[in-house]
Protein backbone atom coordinates (compact mmCIF):
# COMPACT_ATOMS: atom_id res chain seq x y z
CA UNK A 1 0.00 0.00 0.00
CA UNK A 2 1.35 3.41 -0.87
CA UNK A 3 2.41 5.53 1.95
CA UNK A 4 3.14 8.98 2.75
CA UNK A 5 4.03 9.15 -1.10
CA UNK A 6 0.51 9.48 -1.40
CA UNK A 7 -0.66 12.38 -3.20
CA UNK A 8 -2.36 14.92 -0.85
CA UNK A 9 -4.13 18.34 -1.40
CA UNK A 10 -2.80 20.81 1.12
CA UNK A 11 -6.52 22.89 2.26
CA UNK A 12 -5.93 26.43 1.46
CA UNK A 13 -8.17 27.35 3.72
CA UNK A 14 -7.01 27.84 7.29
CA UNK A 15 -9.18 27.12 10.69
CA UNK A 16 -7.61 29.25 13.51
CA UNK A 17 -9.79 28.44 16.20
CA UNK A 18 -9.70 31.08 20.12
CA UNK A 19 -12.46 30.89 21.99
CA UNK A 20 -13.52 33.39 24.50
CA UNK A 21 -14.74 30.88 27.68
CA UNK A 22 -16.93 32.40 29.73
CA UNK A 23 -15.37 33.16 33.43
CA UNK A 24 -18.35 35.23 35.12
CA UNK A 25 -19.26 32.70 37.75
CA UNK A 26 -15.23 32.62 38.71
CA UNK A 27 -14.66 35.86 37.81
CA UNK A 28 -13.85 36.31 41.64
CA UNK A 29 -11.15 33.40 41.71
CA UNK A 30 -9.11 35.22 39.14
CA UNK A 31 -9.33 38.64 40.44
CA UNK A 32 -8.60 37.09 43.95
CA UNK A 33 -5.31 35.27 42.34
CA UNK A 34 -4.50 38.72 40.97
CA UNK A 35 -4.30 39.89 44.36
CA UNK A 36 -2.43 37.19 45.73
CA UNK A 37 -4.83 35.01 47.47
CA UNK A 38 -6.02 31.92 47.03
CA UNK A 39 -9.66 31.31 47.09
CA UNK A 40 -12.23 28.78 46.21
CA UNK A 41 -16.10 28.17 46.58
CA UNK A 42 -17.77 26.50 49.61
CA UNK A 43 -21.25 25.38 49.15
CA UNK A 44 -23.40 27.43 51.59
CA UNK A 45 -25.78 25.11 52.10
CA UNK A 46 -24.56 21.63 52.25
CA UNK A 47 -20.50 22.97 53.25
CA UNK A 48 -18.74 21.42 50.24
CA UNK A 49 -15.70 22.94 49.27
CA UNK A 50 -14.83 22.08 45.69
CA UNK A 51 -11.68 23.25 43.52
CA UNK A 52 -11.27 24.43 41.20
CA UNK A 53 -14.18 26.70 42.51
CA UNK A 54 -17.94 26.07 41.33
CA UNK A 55 -20.72 28.35 41.48
CA UNK A 56 -23.44 25.17 41.94
CA UNK A 57 -22.99 22.42 44.31
CA UNK A 58 -22.13 19.68 42.91
CA UNK A 59 -23.13 17.66 45.99
CA UNK A 60 -26.77 19.38 46.34
CA UNK A 61 -27.43 21.27 43.41
CA UNK A 62 -27.62 24.35 45.39
CA UNK A 63 -26.82 27.91 43.95
CA UNK A 64 -25.89 29.07 47.43
CA UNK A 65 -21.71 29.50 46.90
CA UNK A 66 -19.38 31.53 49.06
CA UNK A 67 -15.87 32.02 48.69
CA UNK A 68 -13.58 30.78 50.70
CA UNK A 69 -9.68 31.12 51.48
CA UNK A 70 -7.54 28.26 51.11
CA UNK A 71 -4.50 27.14 52.35
CA UNK A 72 -0.88 27.05 50.57
CA UNK A 73 0.54 23.64 52.31
CA UNK A 74 0.46 20.89 50.10
CA UNK A 75 1.48 17.44 49.65
CA UNK A 76 2.96 15.92 46.50
CA UNK A 77 0.52 12.77 45.05
CA UNK A 78 1.97 12.24 41.93
CA UNK A 79 3.92 14.19 38.69
CA UNK A 80 5.56 13.78 35.74
CA UNK A 81 8.01 16.33 33.67
CA UNK A 82 6.58 16.67 30.15
CA UNK A 83 9.41 16.52 27.72
CA UNK A 84 7.06 16.81 24.54
CA UNK A 85 5.45 19.75 24.75
CA UNK A 86 1.65 20.73 22.69
CA UNK A 87 1.73 23.41 19.64
CA UNK A 88 0.94 26.42 21.78
CA UNK A 89 3.82 25.57 24.33
CA UNK A 90 5.87 25.03 21.85
CA UNK A 91 8.24 27.76 23.33
CA UNK A 92 8.37 26.51 26.93
CA UNK A 93 11.20 24.81 28.50
CA UNK A 94 10.06 21.01 29.89
CA UNK A 95 7.87 21.23 33.02
CA UNK A 96 7.01 19.63 35.47
CA UNK A 97 3.17 18.94 36.26
CA UNK A 98 2.09 17.79 39.27
CA UNK A 99 -1.16 16.99 41.47
CA UNK A 100 -0.61 17.83 45.18
CA UNK A 101 -3.61 17.65 47.68
CA UNK A 102 -4.25 20.76 49.83
CA UNK A 103 -4.40 20.12 53.74
CA UNK A 104 -8.61 20.61 53.02
CA UNK A 105 -8.56 17.62 51.29
CA UNK A 106 -9.03 19.50 47.75
CA UNK A 107 -6.61 18.17 45.17
CA UNK A 108 -4.85 20.54 42.74
CA UNK A 109 -3.47 20.31 39.64
CA UNK A 110 -0.33 23.23 38.45
CA UNK A 111 3.09 23.01 37.50
CA UNK A 112 5.69 22.38 40.03
CA UNK A 113 8.41 25.21 39.75
CA UNK A 114 11.98 24.39 40.65
CA UNK A 115 12.39 20.92 41.45
CA UNK A 116 14.56 18.40 40.15
CA UNK A 117 11.94 15.49 38.67
CA UNK A 118 14.72 12.92 39.34
CA UNK A 119 14.85 13.68 42.76
CA UNK A 120 10.97 14.12 43.59
CA UNK A 121 8.93 11.60 45.28
CA UNK A 122 5.00 11.50 46.32
CA UNK A 123 5.11 12.95 49.96
CA UNK A 124 6.93 15.77 49.60
CA UNK A 125 5.85 18.93 51.11
CA UNK A 126 4.69 21.74 48.76
CA UNK A 127 3.35 25.19 48.50
CA UNK A 128 0.99 27.09 46.25
CA UNK A 129 2.50 30.00 45.15
CA UNK A 130 1.30 32.91 42.50
CA UNK A 131 3.01 33.78 39.78
CA UNK A 132 1.83 36.75 36.07
CA UNK A 133 2.18 35.55 32.82
CA UNK A 134 4.19 37.44 30.58
CA UNK A 135 0.88 39.13 29.90
CA UNK A 136 -0.26 39.42 33.27
CA UNK A 137 -2.40 37.29 33.33
CA UNK A 138 -2.12 35.25 37.24
CA UNK A 139 -2.02 31.42 37.30
CA UNK A 140 -0.81 28.90 40.31
CA UNK A 141 1.96 26.63 40.56
CA UNK A 142 3.02 24.63 43.50
CA UNK A 143 6.80 25.00 45.11
CA UNK A 144 8.39 22.70 47.22
CA UNK A 145 8.56 23.56 50.66
CA UNK B 1 -33.88 -7.90 26.22
CA UNK B 2 -33.16 -10.09 22.88
CA UNK B 3 -30.22 -11.43 21.82
CA UNK B 4 -27.36 -10.19 19.72
CA UNK B 5 -24.45 -11.44 17.85
CA UNK B 6 -21.28 -10.02 15.98
CA UNK B 7 -21.93 -11.59 12.21
CA UNK B 8 -19.63 -9.66 10.03
CA UNK B 9 -16.58 -7.95 10.72
CA UNK B 10 -13.94 -5.50 8.50
CA UNK B 11 -10.82 -4.05 9.55
CA UNK B 12 -8.69 -1.63 7.76
CA UNK B 13 -4.99 -1.72 7.04
CA UNK B 14 -3.77 0.63 10.48
CA UNK B 15 -0.58 2.88 10.19
CA UNK B 16 -0.45 6.71 8.33
CA UNK B 17 -2.76 6.00 5.55
CA UNK B 18 -2.02 9.70 3.36
CA UNK B 19 -3.40 7.45 0.84
CA UNK B 20 -7.10 7.62 1.68
CA UNK B 21 -9.58 10.09 2.87
CA UNK B 22 -11.89 9.55 6.22
CA UNK B 23 -15.09 8.14 3.50
CA UNK B 24 -12.57 5.64 1.55
CA UNK B 25 -10.70 4.67 4.70
CA UNK B 26 -14.34 3.82 6.26
CA UNK B 27 -15.21 1.81 3.60
CA UNK B 28 -12.60 -0.27 3.66
CA UNK B 29 -13.87 -1.83 6.41
CA UNK B 30 -18.11 -1.65 5.90
CA UNK B 31 -17.22 -3.75 2.69
CA UNK B 32 -15.31 -6.17 4.69
CA UNK B 33 -17.86 -6.42 7.19
CA UNK B 34 -20.64 -6.74 4.69
CA UNK B 35 -18.91 -9.55 2.80
CA UNK B 36 -17.74 -11.23 5.53
CA UNK B 37 -21.40 -11.66 6.62
CA UNK B 38 -22.61 -12.01 3.34
CA UNK B 39 -25.59 -9.79 4.17
CA UNK B 40 -27.89 -8.04 1.77
CA UNK B 41 -26.54 -4.31 2.38
CA UNK B 42 -30.54 -3.56 2.11
CA UNK B 43 -30.70 -5.51 5.59
CA UNK B 44 -29.32 -2.80 7.30
CA UNK B 45 -31.17 -0.44 8.84
CA UNK B 46 -28.43 1.52 11.34
CA UNK B 47 -25.59 2.47 10.87
CA UNK B 48 -23.35 4.24 13.92
CA UNK B 49 -20.20 6.15 13.21
CA UNK B 50 -17.83 6.15 16.38
CA UNK B 51 -15.23 9.09 15.66
CA UNK B 52 -13.34 11.84 17.58
CA UNK B 53 -13.21 14.20 15.07
CA UNK B 54 -11.14 17.35 14.83
CA UNK B 55 -7.86 16.06 13.05
CA UNK B 56 -9.64 15.81 9.48
CA UNK B 57 -11.34 17.99 7.48
CA UNK B 58 -15.13 16.85 7.82
CA UNK B 59 -17.14 17.99 10.92
CA UNK B 60 -20.22 14.97 9.55
CA UNK B 61 -18.34 12.36 9.28
CA UNK B 62 -21.41 9.30 9.79
CA UNK B 63 -23.64 10.85 6.50
CA UNK B 64 -20.74 11.29 4.59
CA UNK B 65 -19.20 7.72 5.14
CA UNK B 66 -23.29 6.46 4.38
CA UNK B 67 -23.30 8.58 1.01
CA UNK B 68 -19.47 6.78 -0.11
CA UNK B 69 -20.56 3.61 1.16
CA UNK B 70 -24.27 3.67 -0.96
CA UNK B 71 -25.96 3.86 2.58
CA UNK B 72 -29.85 5.61 2.01
CA UNK B 73 -32.66 6.28 4.58
CA UNK B 74 -30.68 4.23 7.46
CA UNK B 75 -30.94 5.78 11.17
CA UNK B 76 -27.86 7.42 11.02
CA UNK B 77 -25.33 9.00 14.36
CA UNK B 78 -21.84 10.09 15.02
CA UNK B 79 -21.10 9.40 18.98
CA UNK B 80 -18.08 9.92 20.70
CA UNK B 81 -16.33 8.46 24.32
CA UNK B 82 -12.89 9.65 23.33
CA UNK B 83 -10.86 6.80 22.70
CA UNK B 84 -14.13 4.17 23.60
CA UNK B 85 -16.16 5.79 20.43
CA UNK B 86 -15.82 2.69 19.08
CA UNK B 87 -17.37 0.45 21.28
CA UNK B 88 -20.23 3.55 22.01
CA UNK B 89 -20.73 3.03 19.08
CA UNK B 90 -21.48 -0.99 18.77
CA UNK B 91 -22.99 -0.18 22.00
CA UNK B 92 -26.02 1.82 19.83
CA UNK B 93 -26.01 -0.54 17.22
CA UNK B 94 -26.10 -3.24 20.21
CA UNK B 95 -29.38 -1.39 21.36
CA UNK B 96 -30.71 -1.19 18.53
CA UNK B 97 -31.16 -4.42 17.70
CA UNK B 98 -31.43 -6.07 21.38
CA UNK B 99 -34.51 -3.28 21.76
CA UNK B 100 -36.65 -5.08 18.99
CA UNK B 101 -35.74 -1.53 16.84
CA UNK B 102 -33.83 -3.07 13.88
CA UNK B 103 -32.62 -6.63 12.80
CA UNK B 104 -29.40 -5.82 11.28
CA UNK B 105 -27.33 -2.67 12.30
CA UNK B 106 -23.29 -1.68 11.52
CA UNK B 107 -20.89 -0.14 14.48
CA UNK B 108 -18.29 1.70 12.00
CA UNK B 109 -15.52 3.30 13.82
CA UNK B 110 -12.76 5.72 12.00
CA UNK B 111 -10.31 7.78 12.34
CA UNK B 112 -8.03 9.82 10.41
CA UNK B 113 -5.68 11.75 12.44
CA UNK B 114 -2.68 11.97 10.35
CA UNK B 115 -4.23 14.71 8.27
CA UNK B 116 -2.77 17.56 10.88
CA UNK B 117 0.93 17.71 12.31
CA UNK B 118 1.72 15.65 15.02
CA UNK B 119 2.26 18.23 17.70
CA UNK B 120 -1.25 19.37 16.93
CA UNK B 121 -2.36 16.18 17.14
CA UNK B 122 -0.48 16.43 20.63
CA UNK B 123 -2.74 19.31 21.66
CA UNK B 124 -6.00 18.48 20.81
CA UNK B 125 -5.36 15.24 22.89
CA UNK B 126 -4.12 16.89 25.69
CA UNK B 127 -7.02 19.32 25.67
CA UNK B 128 -8.96 16.25 26.29
CA UNK B 129 -9.51 16.88 29.83
CA UNK B 130 -10.90 19.64 31.60
CA UNK B 131 -9.29 22.54 29.26
CA UNK B 132 -9.33 25.84 31.49
CA UNK B 133 -7.56 23.98 34.69
CA UNK B 134 -5.57 21.33 33.00
CA UNK B 135 -4.65 22.77 29.91
CA UNK B 136 -5.25 26.59 29.31
CA UNK B 137 -2.21 27.40 31.94
CA UNK B 138 -0.14 24.10 32.46
CA UNK B 139 -0.42 22.48 28.59
CA UNK B 140 -0.56 19.15 29.78
CA UNK B 141 -0.83 16.19 27.00
CA UNK B 142 -2.08 12.75 27.04
CA UNK B 143 1.03 11.05 27.85
CA UNK B 144 1.51 13.54 30.80
CA UNK B 145 -2.12 12.21 32.13
CA UNK B 146 -1.01 8.79 32.25
CA UNK B 147 2.57 9.64 33.28
CA UNK B 148 0.97 10.82 36.56
CA UNK B 149 -0.54 7.40 36.53
CA UNK B 150 2.37 5.35 36.13
CA UNK B 151 4.80 7.83 39.00
CA UNK B 152 1.57 6.80 41.59
CA UNK B 153 2.16 3.26 40.60
CA UNK B 154 5.54 2.91 40.59
CA UNK B 155 5.48 4.77 43.81
CA UNK B 156 3.30 2.55 45.52
CA UNK B 157 3.58 -1.32 43.67
CA UNK B 158 7.40 -0.57 42.99
CA UNK B 159 6.34 -1.16 39.20
CA UNK B 160 9.87 -0.36 36.74
CA UNK B 161 10.10 1.53 33.77
CA UNK B 162 11.20 -2.01 32.57
CA UNK B 163 8.15 -3.30 33.59
CA UNK B 164 6.20 -1.10 31.38
CA UNK B 165 9.30 -1.53 28.34
CA UNK B 166 7.88 -5.64 28.75
CA UNK B 167 4.58 -4.66 27.60
CA UNK B 168 5.54 -2.92 24.26
CA UNK B 169 8.11 -5.20 23.61
CA UNK B 170 5.26 -7.50 24.23
CA UNK B 171 2.64 -5.82 22.03
CA UNK B 172 5.53 -5.23 18.88
CA UNK B 173 5.94 -9.32 18.89
CA UNK B 174 2.15 -9.71 18.24
CA UNK B 175 1.79 -7.07 16.31
CA UNK B 176 5.35 -8.54 13.95
CA UNK B 177 2.58 -11.40 13.24
CA UNK B 178 -0.72 -9.32 12.04
CA UNK B 179 -1.06 -7.93 8.79
CA UNK B 180 -3.12 -5.42 9.31
CA UNK B 181 -0.83 -3.92 12.45
CA UNK B 182 0.84 -0.43 11.91
CA UNK B 183 4.40 -1.62 13.51
CA UNK B 184 5.47 -4.85 11.95
CA UNK B 185 8.88 -4.77 13.75
CA UNK B 186 9.52 -6.84 16.96
CA UNK B 187 11.93 -4.25 19.64
CA UNK B 188 13.94 -5.27 22.17
CA UNK B 189 13.66 -4.06 25.55
CA UNK B 190 16.76 -1.93 25.68
CA UNK B 191 15.13 -0.17 22.39
CA UNK B 192 12.19 0.94 24.41
CA UNK B 193 14.11 1.61 27.77
CA UNK B 194 16.82 4.04 25.56
CA UNK B 195 13.58 6.10 23.50
CA UNK B 196 12.63 9.56 24.01
CA UNK B 197 11.55 10.57 27.32
CA UNK B 198 8.09 12.31 26.19
CA UNK B 199 6.89 12.93 29.56
CA UNK B 200 8.98 11.43 32.28
CA UNK B 201 9.02 8.34 33.11
CA UNK B 202 6.51 7.89 29.72
CA UNK B 203 9.23 7.27 26.50
CA UNK B 204 8.14 6.81 22.71
CA UNK B 205 8.03 2.89 23.16
CA UNK B 206 5.92 3.36 26.06
CA UNK B 207 2.76 5.24 23.98
CA UNK B 208 0.57 4.43 20.78
CA UNK B 209 1.50 6.32 17.77
CA UNK B 210 -1.04 8.42 15.42
CA UNK B 211 -3.06 6.34 13.59
CA UNK B 212 -5.27 6.32 10.54
CA UNK B 213 -7.81 3.27 10.21
CA UNK B 214 -11.11 1.88 9.97
CA UNK B 215 -12.75 -1.67 11.56
CA UNK B 216 -16.85 -2.51 11.07
CA UNK B 217 -19.02 -4.96 12.93
CA UNK B 218 -22.52 -6.35 12.08
CA UNK B 219 -24.58 -7.25 14.48
CA UNK B 220 -27.55 -8.99 14.31
CA UNK B 221 -31.00 -10.50 16.08
CA UNK B 222 -30.75 -13.88 16.76
CA UNK B 223 -33.48 -14.98 14.26
CA UNK B 224 -30.94 -13.10 11.36
CA UNK B 225 -28.00 -14.37 12.81
CA UNK B 226 -28.99 -18.11 12.61
CA UNK B 227 -29.57 -17.31 8.59
CA UNK B 228 -27.02 -15.15 8.17
CA UNK B 229 -23.91 -17.00 10.43
CA UNK B 230 -22.66 -20.26 11.43
CA UNK B 231 -20.29 -18.50 13.73
CA UNK B 232 -22.41 -15.89 15.18
CA UNK B 233 -20.04 -14.11 18.22
CA UNK B 234 -22.87 -13.17 20.76
CA UNK B 235 -22.54 -10.03 22.78
CA UNK B 236 -23.31 -11.35 26.27
CA UNK B 237 -22.67 -8.33 28.43
CA UNK B 238 -21.64 -4.61 28.04
CA UNK B 239 -20.95 -2.59 30.76
CA UNK B 240 -19.99 1.04 31.06
CA UNK B 241 -19.11 3.91 33.52
CA UNK B 242 -16.69 7.31 33.41
CA UNK B 243 -15.25 9.40 35.66
CA UNK B 244 -13.91 12.78 36.43
CA UNK B 245 -12.99 15.54 33.23
CA UNK B 246 -10.57 16.89 35.38
CA UNK B 247 -8.04 14.60 37.00
CA UNK B 248 -7.37 16.29 39.94
CA UNK B 249 -11.14 15.63 41.14
CA UNK B 250 -9.92 11.67 41.56
CA UNK B 251 -9.18 9.52 44.58
CA UNK B 252 -5.80 7.80 43.75
CA UNK B 253 -3.67 7.29 40.74
CA UNK B 254 -2.74 3.36 40.83
CA UNK B 255 -5.77 2.35 38.71
CA UNK B 256 -8.86 3.35 36.57
CA UNK B 257 -12.10 3.62 38.64
CA UNK B 258 -14.31 3.20 35.57
CA UNK B 259 -12.57 0.45 34.42
CA UNK B 260 -13.46 -1.51 37.95
CA UNK B 261 -17.28 -0.14 37.83
CA UNK B 262 -17.44 -0.82 33.66
CA UNK B 263 -15.85 -4.07 34.10
CA UNK B 264 -18.20 -5.35 37.15
CA UNK B 265 -21.45 -4.21 35.67
CA UNK B 266 -20.14 -6.58 32.81
CA UNK B 267 -19.14 -9.39 34.26
CA UNK B 268 -22.83 -9.18 36.01
CA UNK B 269 -24.33 -8.91 32.70
CA UNK B 270 -22.73 -11.56 31.37
CA UNK B 271 -22.99 -13.43 34.13
CA UNK B 272 -18.80 -14.66 33.71
CA UNK B 273 -15.85 -13.68 35.70
CA UNK B 274 -12.37 -12.98 35.02
CA UNK B 275 -11.50 -16.57 35.02
CA UNK B 276 -13.84 -17.30 32.09
CA UNK B 277 -11.79 -15.19 30.08
CA UNK B 278 -10.12 -17.08 27.15
CA UNK B 279 -8.82 -14.04 25.79
CA UNK B 280 -8.64 -10.22 25.91
CA UNK B 281 -8.05 -6.87 24.53
CA UNK B 282 -7.40 -4.30 26.71
CA UNK B 283 -6.51 -0.54 26.25
CA UNK B 284 -3.09 0.01 26.08
CA UNK B 285 -2.70 3.80 24.79
CA UNK B 286 0.11 3.86 27.36
CA UNK B 287 2.05 0.61 28.54
CA UNK B 288 1.00 1.52 32.17
CA UNK B 289 -2.65 1.46 31.23
CA UNK B 290 -2.92 -2.40 30.42
CA UNK B 291 -0.96 -2.95 33.59
CA UNK B 292 -3.56 -0.77 35.16
CA UNK B 293 -6.11 -2.48 33.06
CA UNK B 294 -4.89 -5.89 34.33
CA UNK B 295 -5.58 -5.40 37.83
CA UNK B 296 -8.59 -3.22 37.79
CA UNK B 297 -10.38 -6.36 35.33
CA UNK B 298 -9.63 -8.44 38.26
CA UNK B 299 -6.98 -10.74 35.89
CA UNK B 300 -4.83 -10.52 38.90
CA UNK B 301 -4.58 -8.29 42.52
CA UNK B 302 -3.99 -4.96 42.46
CA UNK B 303 -0.39 -4.15 42.21
CA UNK B 304 0.23 -7.59 40.35
CA UNK B 305 0.24 -6.24 36.93
CA UNK B 306 3.63 -6.18 36.54
CA UNK B 307 3.95 -9.64 37.49
CA UNK B 308 1.85 -10.86 34.88
CA UNK B 309 4.05 -9.53 32.28
CA UNK B 310 7.19 -10.56 33.75
CA UNK B 311 6.13 -14.21 34.14
CA UNK B 312 4.26 -13.54 30.44
CA UNK B 313 0.65 -14.94 31.68
CA UNK B 314 -0.85 -12.39 28.86
CA UNK B 315 1.08 -13.73 26.31
CA UNK B 316 -0.17 -16.78 23.70
CA UNK B 317 0.58 -20.05 26.17
CA UNK B 318 0.16 -18.16 29.43
CA UNK B 319 -2.84 -17.64 31.73
CA UNK B 320 -4.65 -15.05 29.49
CA UNK B 321 -3.46 -13.88 26.36
CA UNK B 322 -4.01 -10.10 26.20
CA UNK B 323 -3.47 -7.75 23.11
CA UNK B 324 -2.19 -10.42 21.08
CA UNK B 325 -3.19 -8.51 17.96
CA UNK B 326 -0.03 -5.92 19.12
CA UNK B 327 -2.83 -3.60 20.74
CA UNK B 328 -3.07 0.16 20.61
CA UNK B 329 0.69 0.07 21.59
CA UNK B 330 1.81 -1.68 18.27
CA UNK B 331 -1.16 -2.23 15.92
CA UNK B 332 -2.09 1.53 16.19
CA UNK B 333 -4.57 3.54 17.49
CA UNK B 334 -6.92 5.24 15.45
CA UNK B 335 -9.11 7.01 18.13
CA UNK B 336 -12.66 6.25 17.13
CA UNK B 337 -11.41 2.71 15.32
CA UNK B 338 -10.41 1.27 18.57
CA UNK B 339 -13.08 0.03 20.06
CA UNK B 340 -14.31 -1.90 17.13
CA UNK B 341 -11.09 -3.23 16.19
CA UNK B 342 -11.13 -4.96 19.29
CA UNK B 343 -14.48 -6.64 18.68
CA UNK B 344 -13.63 -7.92 15.28
CA UNK B 345 -10.48 -8.83 16.83
CA UNK B 346 -11.83 -10.61 19.84
CA UNK B 347 -14.38 -12.22 17.05
CA UNK B 348 -11.72 -13.39 15.19
CA UNK B 349 -10.29 -15.04 18.34
CA UNK B 350 -13.43 -16.51 19.56
CA UNK B 351 -13.68 -18.28 15.66
CA UNK B 352 -11.04 -19.25 15.54
CA UNK B 353 -9.44 -17.32 13.17
CA UNK B 354 -6.44 -14.85 13.95
CA UNK B 355 -4.45 -17.72 12.63
CA UNK B 356 -0.78 -18.44 13.06
CA UNK B 357 1.25 -18.05 16.77
CA UNK B 358 -1.10 -15.33 17.73
CA UNK B 359 -4.78 -17.70 18.14
CA UNK B 360 -5.15 -17.78 21.68
CA UNK B 361 -6.53 -21.67 23.29
CA UNK B 362 -10.29 -21.20 22.93
CA UNK B 363 -11.45 -23.22 25.97
CA UNK B 364 -14.60 -21.60 27.67
CA UNK B 365 -15.35 -19.72 24.68
CA UNK B 366 -15.52 -16.29 26.05
CA UNK B 367 -13.66 -13.47 25.33
CA UNK B 368 -13.11 -9.44 26.63
CA UNK B 369 -13.25 -6.14 24.87
CA UNK B 370 -11.75 -3.22 27.23
CA UNK B 371 -11.73 0.22 26.01
CA UNK B 372 -11.06 3.43 27.79
CA UNK B 373 -11.51 6.83 26.72
CA UNK B 374 -9.50 9.63 27.86
CA UNK B 375 -7.48 8.75 31.20
CA UNK B 376 -10.15 6.78 32.41
CA UNK B 377 -12.66 9.14 31.45
CA UNK B 378 -14.84 7.15 29.73
CA UNK B 379 -14.57 2.91 30.01
CA UNK B 380 -16.48 0.28 28.10
CA UNK B 381 -16.48 -3.45 28.95
CA UNK B 382 -17.94 -5.82 26.94
CA UNK B 383 -18.02 -10.00 27.01
CA UNK B 384 -18.34 -11.81 24.33
CA UNK B 385 -19.44 -15.25 23.84
CA UNK B 386 -19.12 -18.42 21.31
CA UNK B 387 -22.43 -19.59 22.83
CA UNK B 388 -25.54 -17.56 23.49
Amino acid sequence: MPEDASPTLHSRRSLTLRFNIPISKTSRFWEALGQGKFITTKCADCGRLSFPPQADCPNCMSGNSEWVDLGTDAELLTFTHVQVTPTSFVDHDPYVVAIGRLNEGLNVLAWLEGADHTKLKPGAKLRVEIRNDPEGTPYYVFVTA
Amino acid sequence: MRGVAIVGIGHSKFGRRTDVDVAELAFESIKGAVEDSGVDKKEIQNVTLGSAGGWYEEPLPAVLVNEYAGFKDVGTMRVEAACASGSAAVRSAYLSVASGESEVSMAVGVEKMTEVDTLTSVELMGRSGSYLWEFESYGMTFPAYYALYAVSHMNRYGTTEEDMARVAVKAHHYASMNPLAQFQKEITLDKALSSQVVSWPLKLYDACPITDGSAAVILASEEAARRLSDTPIWIKGMGFSSDSANLSKREDYVGLRATVDASRKAYGAAKVGPGDIDVATCHDCFTIAELMAYEDLGLCRKGEGPKMVREGQTEVGGRIPVNVDGGLKAKGHPIGATGVSMMVEVTKQLRGEAGGNRQAPIKKGVGLVHNVGGTGHYCYVTVLSRSR
